[in-house]
C-alpha cells in the first residue's frame, strides 16, 4: 500500500512540475503566432487567450 | 466624287475604333443578363466551386497567401480532413467499443466457464518475494497514469454520448478540461515509468522455446491441474510486456505529436498521428483489462506480487516452477515447502 500511495504522489508531483516547466517555456498562441504589430494588448480569455 | 470623299472621310480609324468599343459594350451588354442566369442555376455553380478548388489545390490542400508568422495558416481547406473527422466520430467509436466492450464480455464468459483459478495445491504459508519495492513502485507508478489517461482519453471519443446527457454540458465541458489538463502531464510519468519498466524487465521478457510449449498447453489456465513450467514471466505475461512497451512507446510518440501539434509537418502527419494513437489506445486499454482481470479476480494469489510483492510459495511453484528453482538455488534453500522467503533479485 506504501509503495501505490508513494507511487501515485510521485505521479501527481512528476505531472505538476512538467507544467510549470512547460507553461514557464512555451509562449501563448496569441504571442507565438501573431507578429508584434498584430498583437493586441490583452488578449483577453477567448480562445486564443492565455485563460 | 466630292461627296464620296466626304464618306470615306468619316470612317478615319478614329472613328473605327470607336465603332469597335461601342459594339463589344453592346456584346457584354447583351451577353450578361445570360452569365447572370447561369449563376443562379445550383448544378453550375456546383461545378464552378468544383473547378475552383481544385485549380487552389496544391499537394493535399487548398491554400492562400498569409502575412503572420505561421505559415501553416496558409491552408485554407484540406479535404481529407473531412475523412478524418468522419473516422473519429463514427468508426473510432465503433472500433473502441467492439475492443473494450468485447474484451469485458470474453472476460465475463471466461470467468463464468473456468471460474477463479485456484492454487491446485492451497495455500502453504511460505512466502517468496516476486517483485522488490523499486519494481512495483515503477509498475503502480505507470498503471496508476495509464487508468487517468484511459479514462480521460476515453471521455474524448464517448463523453459526448455517455457523460454530457447525464450531467449536462457545464460539468461535462469543466471535467473536460481538467481531463485534458490531467492526460497532458500525466502522460509525461507514465513515460517515465514505460521507460523504467523496459530497464528493468526486458531481461526477463526475451520470448523462448518454453514459450511455445506454455502456449501450446494454454497457459494451463484453460483446465485445472495442467502448469507448464515457466521462468519469471511465462509466454502470457511476456505478451503483456511486449504490449505495454510497443503499445506505450506507439502513444507515446503519437501523443507527443498531439501535445506539441505543431512538431509535425502538415496537418496530415498530425491527423495520422491522432489516429494511431486513438486506434492503439482503444486497443491498449482492451489487453489491459485482460491483464488487470487475471492478476485480480481471475487468478487467485496473484495480486499479492504487486500489492505486499510476496506470493505464496505454492502460487509460484504452480505458475512459475523455473524461477523458483533458480531463486531456491540461489538462496541455497530446499525445494519443497518450506515456509521461507526467498528474495526475487
Amino acid at each position: 500500500m506504501k509503495v501505490f500511495v508513494a507511487a501515485v504522489a510521485f505521479a501527481v508531483v512528476a505531472a505538476v512540475a512538467v507544467a510549470m516547466v512547460l507553461n514557464t517555456i512555451q509562449e501563448p498562441s496569441s504571442v507565438a503566432f501573431t507578429t508584434s504589430g498584430a498583437r493586441v494588448g490583452d488578449s483577453g480569455h477567448n480562445l486564443i487567450g492565455p485563460g | 466624287m466630292p461627296g464620296s470623299l466626304s464618306f470615306l472621310k468619316v470612317f478615319t480609324p478614329k472613328t473605327s475604333i470607336l465603332t469597335l468599343c461601342a459594339a463589344m459594350a453592346l456584346l457584354f451588354v447583351l451577353a450578361h443578363p445570360a452569365a447572370a442566369q447561369l449563376s443562379f442555376r445550383p448544378t453550375a455553380e456546383a461545378v464552378q466551386e468544383d473547378q475552383l478548388l481544385n485549380a487552389l489545390q496544391r499537394g493535399d490542400k487548398i491554400t492562400g497567401r498569409i502575412t503572420i508568422p505561421d505559415t501553416r495558416a496558409s491552408s485554407l481547406i484540406q479535404p481529407a480532413g473531412r475523412d478524418w473527422r468522419d473516422f473519429q466520430r463514427s468508426r473510432l467509436p465503433i472500433i473502441g467499443g467492439v475492443a473494450i466492450i468485447g474484451m469485458v464480455a470474453l472476460l465475463a464468459i471466461f470467468l463464468m466457464v473456468r471460474g477463479r483459478i485456484r492454487v491446485d495445491h492451497g495455500f502453504s504459508g511460505a512466502k517468496i518475494l516476486r517483485f522488490a519495492g523499486f519494481e512495483r513502485f515503477i509498475h503502480w507508478l505507470t498503471a496508476s497514469c495509464f487508468i487517468v489517461l484511459a479514462l480521460s482519453g476515453l471521455n474524448i471519443s464517448f463523453g459526448r454520448i455517455l457523460i454530457l446527457p447525464l450531467f449536462g454540458p457545464d460539468v461535462f465541458a469543466t471535467m473536460s478540461a481538467y481531463a485534458k489538463f490531467a492526460h497532458n502531464y500525466l502522460a509525461f510519468p507514465f513515460m517515465l515509468g514505460l521507460v523504467m519498466m523496459f530497464l528493468i524487465w526486458i531481461k526477463d521478457n526475451i520470448p523462448g522455446k518454453l514459450d511455445l510449449e506454455w502456449i501450446k498447453q494454454g497457459g494451463g489456465i484453460l483446465s485445472a491441474g495442467k502448469h507448464p513450467p515457466a521462468k519469471r514471466f511465462n509466454a502470457g505475461q511476456k505478451g503483456i510486456f511486449w504490449i505495454v512497451i510497443i503499445g506505450g512507446a506507439l502513444m507515446s510518440v503519437s501523443g507527443w505529436f498531439l501535445i506539441f501539434p505543431y512538431l509535425a509537418a502538415t496537418v496530415t502527419v498530425l491527423q495520422f498521428w491522432t489516429v494511431i494513437h486513438a486506434v492503439i489506445a482503444m486497443l491498449f486499454i482492451a489487453a489491459m483489462l485482460a491483464h488487470i482481470y487475471i492478476g485480480s479476480i481471475g487468478m487467485e494469489g496473484a495480486f499479492d506480487a504487486m500489492g505486499t510483492g510476496e506470493v505464496d510459495l505454492n502460487w509460484a511453484k504452480e505458475h512459475h516452477a523455473l524461477w523458483v528453482e533458480e531463486q531456491q538455488a540461489k538462496a541455497g534453500a530446499p525445494t519443497d515447502s518450506t515456509p521461507r522467503a526467498v528474495p526475487a533479485e
